[in-house]
């Protein structure tokens, strides 16, 4: 008996397809709907667009905290403001009240 | 007004590409999956794939390759997928026909049976080596596997094949026309 790996060889050479093969595969080829290359600069404009717009989303949410910051220190003196204004009454009325 | 050929990027027209290397991709399929039909499927699927990644393919080298790759890999997915289907091992698969002497048709029919039940990865090993006689760095770099997994998965094929070829030969020998 010829060695196995030469009857392998043997046993698994290479086989034809059907006669028609290349003519199935070129008509399914034309039917196929057809698929546009990706240009290498697409990817660098999609890639800068992306780059924008987490830039321009960084600076509006920057822009949303500066703005929130200002209104609670707003808050914060009004509150502080009115607190004083009744310290004040209440001195006021403690020194009226002493003095009469 | 006949209709162009498409051309590849490697400056050949695809029809050519195809006839060239259609033995080799249905080849692949069939001793994979054992089964005409379904291999001729799988290689004009993977026809149709080349023809959407040409562009990419640099040589004639990288197109073989990249058949070669992709053809092994969904032809092992769709073995994958039959095995829900019940199998049986190598070990316990039925023995194929007797054969009566070497070079005998009927010894490539039992040797083929034998690889088309060992494991995937084996199968894909054994076709890769004998069929396109790649060595093991080369089925590395398709299978995408260390060299020394195929080498080892190849010992173990040839091993299993051997001792069932073996015995298959030996009941075959064994047979006279007094016993029958």
């Amino acid at each position: 008996m010829a060695p196995l790996e030469d009857e392998l060889r043997s046993a698994l050479r290479r086989r034809d397809p059907s006669p028609d093969f290349t003519e199935r595969v070129l008509a399914r080829v034309a039917a196929a709907p057809a698929r546009r290359a990706r240009q290498p600069w697409v990817r660098w404009v999609a890639a800068m667009a992306a780059t924008l717009l987490l830039a321009a989303g960084g600076l509006e949410y920057r822009h949303y905290q500066g703005e929130r910051a200002k209104d609670q220190v707003l808050l914060a003196v009004r509150i502080a403001g009115s607190k004083l204004n009744k310290a004040q009454k209440k001195v006021q009325m403690l020194t009226h009240r002493s003095n009469s | 007004m006949p209709r162009r050929p498409p051309a590849t990027a490697c400056g050949w027209d695809f029809a050519s590409l195809v006839r060239q290397h259609q033995a080799m991709v249905f080849s692949i399929a069939w001793h994979l999956l054992r089964d005409r039909a379904v291999a001729e499927e799988l290689a004009q699927d993977v026809f149709l794939s080349l023809h959407q990644h040409q562009a990419e393919l640099e040589s004639p080298e990288h197109v073989q390759f990249w058949l070669r790759r992709v053809t092994t890999n969904r032809a092992l997915d769709v073995a994958r997928r039959r095995l829900r289907r019940p199998m049986v091992s190598l070990e316990n698969a039925p023995e194929p026909v007797a054969v009566t002497s070497t070079g005998d048709p009927l010894l490539g029919t039992a040797l083929r049976k034998l690889v088309a039940a060992l494991p995937e990865k084996a199968r894909a090993i054994v076709v890769l080596r004998y069929q396109e006689d790649l060595d093991p760095a080369e089925i590395a770099r398709v299978l995408g596997i260390p060299v020394g997994t195929v080498k080892s998965q190849l010992q173990r094929a040839l091993a299993l094949l051997r001792e069932k070829l073996s015995r298959v030969v030996g009941q075959a020998s064994g047979l006279s026309p007094g016993k029958e």
